[in-house]
């Protein structure tokens, strides 16, 4: 279709009603929680962080009262422990990560002129995950059973069944369980910034959200799956008594702690980066120019990103290290500073040189900046491993981290919610109740942290849950307790804002005059997302680009309509945006929750030591897995469909090419970090003991060379029924994916023979060896429900030569398990025996 | 902004009057607190230094008018501001502070104290060279100009060793061994508590530091190595009927036991419960009836059926223990 | 030389070369951790003068330099006048190269400062 007939009144309408018709959300009381749109699920998972993250804050609050006075008695110590473990823990996985994936989920295709992300089932799944897994911690200090051994949960306290009780296995499952939707959000993220951008938008041109938020999806990738091998190790050794943490049997308290703060680390520039990138949304607009540095802004991201992998052990510097140890850490968490500080002067300068347009979410965005810069100074002074030595572990760092946190999350997050709240509800907050509300918490962060680094500096420890009269830091802590009451009546403020919402006028399109195509939404809010997909040009095309905002809205760009019923997007390339091909998204389905309630049950009936009925739970996940699965990469009707202005494009695309390989791919990328946890442990026993495994026997080095040969085999086959199937011979290719599985299968069985005569309980080498193996074998099981997948979809017409995005993907995990078997089996049956 | 520069004010007031002489790393008495302290003020003077001119920045780029910068200028801006200068402080900082983490060192004359942490106390063994090891709990005393290097290991759990005034905090951690090599510089009574999570009664884990004179010392040290005797007849009986040498040491009179703090010298001790309570009489025997009540999580069993007055003949005879 | 520079502007830039400096920097910072980390256990001190030390650095800054080179040269491509923001193939390779030469002066500056403590301090106490 041209662009001249889109000047139809009459053929714009009738496009409108097919959208609106395909997009139309399910209504009913109990189907309207099936949606997957975008819009819809962002919402719900925006609303259950910003809920969790107000209990977490009266937790605070009760704290306060706790330690405004020396010697209190207000709650017990047992309470006191629950109250800082779920605050922190609620904070930081409840809220900091959920809420920064939900304002993803609702801007990102927004700002990428697409209609929703390119997995929405994946989102609504991440989301009900979240929201379980979110009741089952959050709940648990309603039944005294809230973890109560610090965010951190440092074995041996937390490990040891005497000293620690359920809450250790609640924290520990059910954050497992909330970890696996981040890293779906995650998946969902890149996916979305990488292939899913409007034709025209190549790399320069994206949206500086778009890339800070790759570049911390990405980071989610290598920086979860690490504590999720702790989680195991730990979980392991809870349940089943293995030694990872336990001195006596050679295991060792220090494990934990670098792959906790492998994990940590990174996590809180994963929190820090997505608020940030709300900044160079905003900066812009009120500047009323371009944002200046784009480069240099790219460069802040990815240069934070990599750097932050390299600062764990300043978490660790108390822990007697070796001191040269210690100083590349101190040294490269004095570097991190400098990519900050970039970005930080690229927003000023960008304010310098254009004409700033006063408002409340700018007012947010420079207190929030003023804060972050007290809280980056005190940073580097932690940084430096000396003073570090009497700051770990006082108040002083307690100051810090908050001071951070609210400066580089929460406020630049509630200035966010001021500037995108006409985008979500069409509505604007009230200016008057907003700056009232700032003011309030801008004097009440800092009467309550800024004291702390005094009283942090005089004697102070953290997590405790009272200090004796002789200290003299009542007074300090009276004034931090009195600023935390003044911070909540802001926050209290703001909600009370938020909630009178509904009482407003609308506002009128775009009202902040920004550039960036998110403002394309129009007030009365359509479910469709965007009226037709455009064609950038330029960084901000509402102002750059002539009549923009009327040819999007007169279908006179891509996709304006929904001929064939379908829910439609454009694939593009990734560093140039050339339209790729057209897929079809998923629709409302009650799939994702039921797979989430199931996947929930495994990790929920676990922590009660209910094991047979978990593992029923994970028979009923996998058959929802593949139940979910089987209506995906569908054989379209036709080869290709037009999306305007002369061009066709494919409806199906398999390979490297494809959203659904890309998937798989970062999704492996994920399992094999988890992996390298577990071997780094591995390593890490081997490093810390003279005399390891010594007294213990290995599995021998013929048991391993079998599975392994038997792994190699399978990926072989799989391989193999690739390429035939490519070719034409699906017989082959069908005997060849049996093959791929029943060598699999055999796999797993040489891989637990190697385990016979190791007692795990015993020593930690055994144990180590088993976590490994275990791991692997678990993963060949994986392989061969994979192959009898592929083998049915092959048999029931539903792959076919020319589509082959099934055995593609399963191909794709086949190398990420051949490499996992040659680690294991190399390091069981080679090392350390070679006499290292 | 108004809030910032009351906090200001009330730590610089803080910093100038100091909360407490006794736990406090802004009142040193040792060299490597000193040190750090000094190390400490370096940086805060350039922390206020940035964040002033940061703030002054800020404010004059909001008030610019339009194009008062131009793109090449805000990409210098961007580059020396935001790149060179902090690149440059930064190494800066580093160069200056390594030199701060050699450790310092020990020679083989020096004395050792081997303190483990467990919950919820502190087990000290001074080991003099070429004499035999002195067992204590809950107070250290160290020699002021003497190298002392403490060997730390824990028990139970993870605690972490920490004596503000003297030295920066060091970890301990079962199955391993850690040094904290220090020198105390001033006498006098100082405290410290244990800065790592443990459980219950984390907060309530301290312990009272006396640094003296060399010879001084010494004196304590040679009569700390002899048993103790105390005349209460009545309180040392009761503490062999209810089985308290099972745990507690008390040279001379018990057989050695390492479950709970060694008491040989209780009676010198400024405070109990491991530097919770003051040393007075009435508190001794109420924390052996009910240690619970001061230390949620103890490990040391209550004794209930003891009447008021037994309890007061064992902190008698506790308390005579010198 | 100039000739060789010539040849790096048919050099492809990608993501993938964008982040060759920092995971540059990255081996270097791993590579010297986990050698520190097993020598001071294993073999209870540090090298005296940790020639493999300074050999490793040097590769690295040397990559670095390289890639940061490389990245310099594509970056003035001729093509519009700064900045380049516009949508054309020249602009977009531009941004990518400029990017990746920051990130070399980045990674370049994060490697000298992991290779200071080592002139420093080579305590394994």
């Amino acid at each position: 279709m041209s662009l001249h007939a889109q000047d139809d009144p009459a053929l714009r309408a009738a496009q409108e009603e097919r959208l609106r018709a395909v997009w139309k959300p399910p209504s009913g009381l109990f189907l309207r929680w099936t949606d997957t749109n975008n819009n819809r699920v962002g919402v719900w998972y925006t609303l259950t962080a910003f809920g969790f993250m107000l209990f977490a804050g009266v937790l605070a609050l009760i704290m306060r009262t706790q330690l405004a006075v020396p010697d209190n008695d207000l709650v017990s110590a047992n309470t006191f422990n629950q109250l800082f473990t779920l605050h922190g823990s609620m904070m930081m996985f409840l809220f900091a990560v959920p809420m920064f994936e939900a304002v993803s989920i609702i801007l990102l295709p927004q700002l990428l002129g697409a209609r929703d992300l390119p997995f929405p089932r994946l989102s609504a799944f991440g989301y009900w995950s979240f929201l379980l897994g979110g009741v089952f911690v959050g709940g648990s200090i309603f039944f005294n059973a809230a973890p109560d051994g610090g965010w951190f949960m440092y074995p041996p306290l937390t490990t040891r069944t005497d000293l620690s009780g359920l809450g250790a296995d609640i924290w520990m499952l059910g954050l497992s369980f909330i970890e696996v939707s981040s890293v779906a959000a995650a998946v969902e993220l890149i996916v979305g910034v990488l292939k899913c951008r409007p034709p025209g938008m190549r790399l320069n041109l994206m949206p500086l959200y778009a890339w800070y938020i790759l570049v911390v999806a990405v980071m989610i990738l290598f920086a979860f799956p690490p504590l999720i091998a702790g989680d195991l190790l730990f979980e392991m050794e809870r349940l089943l008594n293995w030694p990872f943490f336990d001195a006596a049997r050679g295991g060792d308290p220090l494990l934990w702690q670098h792959l906790f703060w492998i994990f940590g680390h990174p996590e809180v520039y994963i929190v820090f980066l997505p608020s940030i990138a709300l900044f160079a949304m905003m900066i812009p607009t009120f500047a009323q120019r371009h944002l200046l540095g784009y480069p240099w802004i790219v460069l802040a991201a990815v240069g934070t990103a990599f750097l932050s992998f390299g600062l764990w052990v300043h978490h660790m510097f108390a822990t007697g290290l070796p001191k040269i140890s210690l100083a590349f850490f101190s040294a490269a968490s004095e570097a991190v500073a400098i990519p900050t500080g970039v970005q930080i002067f690229a927003f000023i300068a960008t304010l310098w040189a254009g004409k700033v347009k006063w408002s409340t979410p700018l007012l947010y965005a420079s207190g929030s900046l003023a804060i972050f810069v007290i809280g980056g100074l005190t940073g580097v002074m932690v940084a430096v491993a000396p003073f570090d030595w009497q700051a770990h572990d006082t108040y002083f760092i307690v100051a810090h981290l908050h001071y951070v946190l609210i400066g580089g999350t929460l406020l630049p997050l509630f200035g966010g919610l001021y500037y995108y709240w006409p985008l979500i509800t069409g509505k604007k907050l009230s200016d008057r109740l907003g700056r009232i509300a700032f003011w309030i918490m801008f004097v009440g962060v800092n009467l309550t942290f800024f004291p702390m680094h005094l009283s942090g500096l005089e004697g102070m420890p953290r997590r405790v849950f009272t200090y004796p009269a002789e200290l003299n830091i009542g007074w300090l802590n009276l004034a931090s307790t009195l600023g935390s009451y003044m911070f909540a009546v802001g926050v209290l403020v703001l909600v009370v804002d938020l909630a009178l919402s509904p009482t407003r006028p609308k506002s009128p399109r775009n009202p902040w005059n920004a550039g960036t195509l998110e403002w394309l939404a129009h007030p009365d809010d359509e479910d469709w997302g965007i009226r037709s997909v455009p064609l950038v040009e330029s960084r901000y095309p509402i102002w750059d680009q002539k009549n923009f905002v009327a040819k999007v809205d007169e279908g006179r760009f891509f996709l304006p309509d929904a001929e064939e019923g379908r829910r439609e997007t454009i694939i593009t390339s990734v560093l140039d945006a050339k339209p790729v091909s057209v897929i079809r998204l998923g629709t409302p389905s009650v799939k994702p929750m039921l797979t989430a309630i199931a996947l929930g049950s495994v990790f929920i009936l676990t922590t009660y030591h209910l094991y047979i009925m978990a593992a029923l739970g994970g028979v009923v996940t996998l058959a929802c897995i593949l139940w979910w699965l089987w209506d995906t990469a569908e054989i379209p009707e036709k080869p290709e469909k037009p999306i305007g202005h002369g061009m066709k494009l494919p409806l199906y695309i398999s390979g490297p090419a494809a959203p659904g390989w890309w998937a798989m791919f970062i999704t492996m990328m994920a399992d094999a970090t988890a992996f390298s946890g577990l071997v780094f442990g591995y390593y890490f026993y081997w490093t810390v003991h003279p005399d390891f495994g010594a007294g213990f026997d290995g599995p021998g080095s013929t048991g391993p060379m079998m599975a392994l040969a038997l792994s190699l085999a399978s990926w072989a086959a799989t391989l193999a029924a690739r390429e035939m199937h490519g070719w034409g011979s699906v017989t082959a290719a069908r005997a060849l994916l049996i093959a791929g599985a029943a060598t699999a299968i055999a796999s797993l069985f040489a891989g637990l023979a190697c385990l016979d005569g190791l007692d795990p309980t015993a020593n930690v080498y055994p144990a180590i060896i088993w976590v490994l193996v275990v791991w692997t074998v678990a993963h060949a099981a994986v392989a061969a429900i994979m192959q009898f997948y592929t083998l049915a979809r092959s048999i029931a017409g539903r792959m076919k030569p020319t589509h082959d995005a099934d055995i593609r993907n399963i191909t794709v995990y086949a190398h990420f398990f051949a490499l996992t078997a040659i680690v294991t089996y190399l390091t069981v049956g080679l090392f350390p025996e070679t006499g290292l | 902004m108004r809030g910032t520069s009351i906090a200001i004010s009330i730590m610089t007031a803080g910093l100038l009057a100091g909360c407490n002489t006794h736990q406090s790393t802004l009142a040193p008495f040792g060299a490597d607190a000193a040190d750090i302290r000094h190390l400490f003020i370096i940086m805060l003077v350039g922390a206020v230094v940035i964040a002033g001119g940061v703030a002054m920045l800020m404010r004059h780029a909001v008030r610019a008018p339009e194009g008062a910068i131009d793109h090449h200028r805000g990409m210098r801006i961007v580059l020396w501001l935001g790149g060179v200068i902090p690149t440059t402080v930064l190494l800066g900082l580093l160069a200056y502070s390594l030199p701060y983490m050699k450790p310092r060192p020990v020679s083989p004359t020096d004395l050792t104290i081997a303190v483990d942490g467990e919950q919820f106390w502190w087990r000290v063994a001074y080991q003099p060279t070429g004499r035999p090891a002195v067992s204590s709990a809950n107070e250290i005393r160290i020699p002021t100009g003497r190298t002392v290097a403490f060997q730390l290991s824990a028990g139970d759990v993870v605690h972490s060793f920490w004596i503000p005034g003297l030295a920066g905090k060091m970890d301990m951690i079962p199955g391993r061994t850690n040094t904290l090599v220090v020198r105390a510089d001033k006498p006098g009574r100082y405290r410290g508590q244990c800065a790592e999570f443990c459980g219950l009664s984390h907060a309530l884990m301290a312990f009272d530091v006396i640094a003296m004179p060399p010879a001084a010392f010494d004196a304590w040290l040679a009569n700390e190595a002899r048993p103790a005797r105390s005349s209460d007849r009545t309180g040392a009986r009761l503490f062999a009927e209810n089985g308290c040498g099972g745990c507690h040491t008390v040279a001379g009179v018990t057989a050695p036991s390492r479950i709970g703090p060694d008491l040989t010298h209780f009676g010198a001790r400024r405070t109990l419960a491991a530097g919770i309570l003051p040393m007075t009489p009435a508190n001794v025997a109420a924390f052996i009836r009910h240690p619970e009540k001061t230390k949620p999580g103890v490990r040391m069993p209550s004794f209930p059926q003891l009447s008021d007055d037994e309890a007061r003949a064992l902190a008698r005879y506790l308390q005579g223990l010198k | 030389m100039r000739r060789w520079l010539k040849r790096a502007h048919r050099l492809r830039v990608t993501l993938w070369t964008l982040i060759v400096p920092p995971t540059a920097w990255a081996v270097h910072f791993l590579f010297s951790y986990l050698w520190a980390a097993i020598s001071c256990e294993k073999i209870g001190e540090w090298a005296l003068f940790p020639t493999a030390f300074a050999i490793g650095t040097v590769i690295a800054l040397v990559v670095i330099v390289m890639s940061g080179v490389i990245a310099w040269q594509q970056s003035r491509t001729p093509g519009d006048p700064p900045p380049h923001n516009e949508g054309t193939d020249i602009d977009r390779l531009r941004f990518l190269a400029y990017s990746t030469m920051l990130l070399a002066a980045l990674s370049f500056v994060a490697v000298i400062f992991t290779a200071l403590p080592v002139l420093m301090l080579n305590d394994c106490r």
